[in-house]
């Protein structure tokens, strides 16, 4: 498979009011392949939101060279072209509403993109269907619940056809049914469309059915893994200012009490059948 | 009693075509010195009914009672209410103004008329609970913290009111799990050192279940269950209608007992869902 994005030796510096700067990214390097669902975790501060904003040259590389499908970032030439390929998800779906119905919403950028009319129709009937609210195509975004919100900002990212979609903490503002919701829309996107997903969280279970886990620190990458080895009992996650999910502390503890648990037991379905 | 609605309805913006009706008939009790959850699906009322414990909002009908007294009767002190049942707000860390720690602190008792050597010690109080040291912080400005210490700092300009009760609302709200964890131990202590009541909104069902002894559950403004978390989590089906879950250990417990294994539901840490199991294996000869 080929790399959908390549990070080499990124180094960014947020300067400070009054003077000087800190290092918020420190010789970073990381691929991501086409396709991939790669979630990204971290303690506050580690970097993770200001590598996010460098995969679509929101932020320019202080040192080193992000480059999507090939393309620099750091070239002025190619940031139109990079901006379509990854599409960016924020944690507050408030702010990223710009219309005054969920439809124009949605043809927003790809109005933006001079489509003829019947195209964008078609685009956006696709991509509300995808995050399933076609029957609330004339709603006002405002009245929507959180998770709808958040699907409706995924709808507009999806309608311009992008490869690679980044999420930043999407769903740090739901209640359970809007976090089941979102979530669900993330994978299909995944698996169904092939759009690779850069999913950054501070809840752990969230991060269970992707196929890699970067764990960042200082702006570095410390640790990656499939979730079994991040999550299988190998890993001191209290130490790296991260927490161990609740079922593979089950299993953790199971495990020193002489139960032979597999690492990949990670779930709720999965321990259950495990013990029966 | 501490707190009792009698009958409380509330309705947003009445009479006009955007009018809510964001209450329906609320009567319930919060005991001094419990520990209360309130979870629900957004907009379903929380937030709204906290607003009337102290006075924020006043109700379109029935009684908000504390300590007994309506709190909507003539000459009652509202202001000394606010004191002793403090709320604070979700993304509290929005709040803060002062360009000192010690005088963002201090807000509160300066309200209340405190100065000087006393009102100095109130600060040191309420951020050495939140486990912030008064020499080290007292002279920083609020605006260079972390996230986590802005939060902890507006809980402490609370606590140094030396309020009865605090109410918090999602006070966990896009935290780091470190961040989580030691903001809710410090919860967890006002509430078992300090004897504080604390009502705590929130979306994150094995937070609160962990750590409330009772919890009320809205749904579309009215309150559809209410009991220990073990009788509010045992109606898994009803609370995944409303848009809520059942935390996954209970889950996991739920599931053993429904495969008819004889386990207990009712615990809610990771060490005693392990405990449990692990007795129930050498029951079963199989360890």
């Amino acid at each position: 498979m080929s790399n959908i994005i390549e990070i080499k030796s990124l180094t960014y510096h947020y300067p400070l009011e009054g003077g000087g700067s800190v290092k918020a990214l420190d010789d970073l390097s990381l691929q991501i392949a086409e396709g991939e669902y790669l979630a990204l975790i971290g303690p506050n501060g580690s970097g993770k939101s200001t590598l996010a904003r460098h995969l679509n040259a929101l932020l320019l590389p202080g040192e080193g060279d992000v480059l999507v499908d090939g393309l620099s970032t750091s070239r002025e030439e190619y940031r139109y072209e990079i901006r379509r390929y990854v599409g960016m998800v924020f944690q507050n779906p408030d702010n990223q509403i710009v219309a005054t119905t969920v439809e124009e919403d949605v043809a927003f950028g790809l109005e933006n993109l001079a489509l003829p009319p019947d195209v964008i129709r078609r685009r956006v009937a696709e991509a509300l269907e995808m995050v399933g609210l076609t029957s609330f195509s004339q709603h006002a975004p405002h009245l929507l619940s959180g998770g709808q919100k958040q699907r409706l900002a995924i709808a507009g990212v999806f309608a311009m056809q992008p490869r690679c979609l980044v999420l930043d903490e999407p769903t740090a503002m739901l209640d359970p049914r809007g976090r089941r919701e979102v979530l669900e829309t993330v994978k299909r996107l995944n698996r169904s469309e092939k759009i690779t997903i850069v999913h950054i969280t501070h809840f752990m279970e969230e991060t269970f059915d992707a196929d890699r886990i970067i764990i960042m620190d200082k702006g570095r990458v410390i640790l990656e893994g499939q979730p079994p080895d991040i999550f299988g009992g190998e890993v001191d996650l209290e130490s790296l200012g991260l927490e161990m999910p609740s079922i593979p502390k089950v299993a953790q503890i199971l495990r020193a009490g002489g139960l032979k648990i597999p690492p990949g037991v990670l779930d709720v379905k999965q321990l259950v059948n495990y013990l029966c | 009693m501490l707190i009792e609605t009698r009958n409380l309805s509330y309705v947003y913006m009445p009479g006009t075509p955007f009018q809510v009706e964001a209450l329906k008939d609320i009567t319930i009790g919060i005991e001094k010195g419990s520990f209360v959850g309130i979870i629900g699906e957004t907009g379903s009322g929380k937030s709204t009914l906290v607003q009337h414990f102290n006075g924020l909002l006043k109700p379109t009908s029935g009684e908000v009672l504390v300590d007994g007294k309506n709190i909507w009767s003539q000459n009652y002190d509202l202001r000394a209410l606010r004191s002793r049942i403090a709320l604070l707000f979700q993304f509290p860390e929005h709040q803060l103004f002062e360009e000192t720690v010690f005088k963002d602190v201090a807000f509160g008792p300066r309200n209340l008329g405190l100065e000087g050597e006393e009102l100095a010690l109130r600060v040191r109080m309420g951020l050495e609970l939140m486990g912030l040291n008064y020499e080290a912080y007292r002279n920083r400005s609020p605006f260079t913290l972390s996230g986590g210490e802005k939060r902890r700092v507006a809980l402490a300009g609370i606590l140094a009111m030396q309020p009865e009760a605090i109410i918090l609302d999602e006070p966990t709200a896009g935290m780091d799990p470190l961040g989580r964890r030691n903001l809710l131990q410090l919860i967890e202590r006002l509430h078992r050192e300090e004897n504080l009541t604390i009502i705590l909104v929130t979306h994150n069902m094995e937070e609160i279940a962990r750590l409330a002894d009772r919890l009320l559950v809205f749904f579309r403004g009215e309150i559809v269950l209410q009991g220990t978390p073990g009788d509010v989590f045992a109606s898994a089906e009803q609370l995944r209608q409303i848009g809520l879950d059942v935390p996954p250990l209970t889950q996991l417990l739920q599931e053993l007992r429904r495969r008819g294994k004889n386990i207990c539901t009712d615990h809610f840490t990771a060490e005693d869902v392990a405990a449990e199991i692990l007795c129930l294996l050498r029951g079963e000869d199989r360890l």
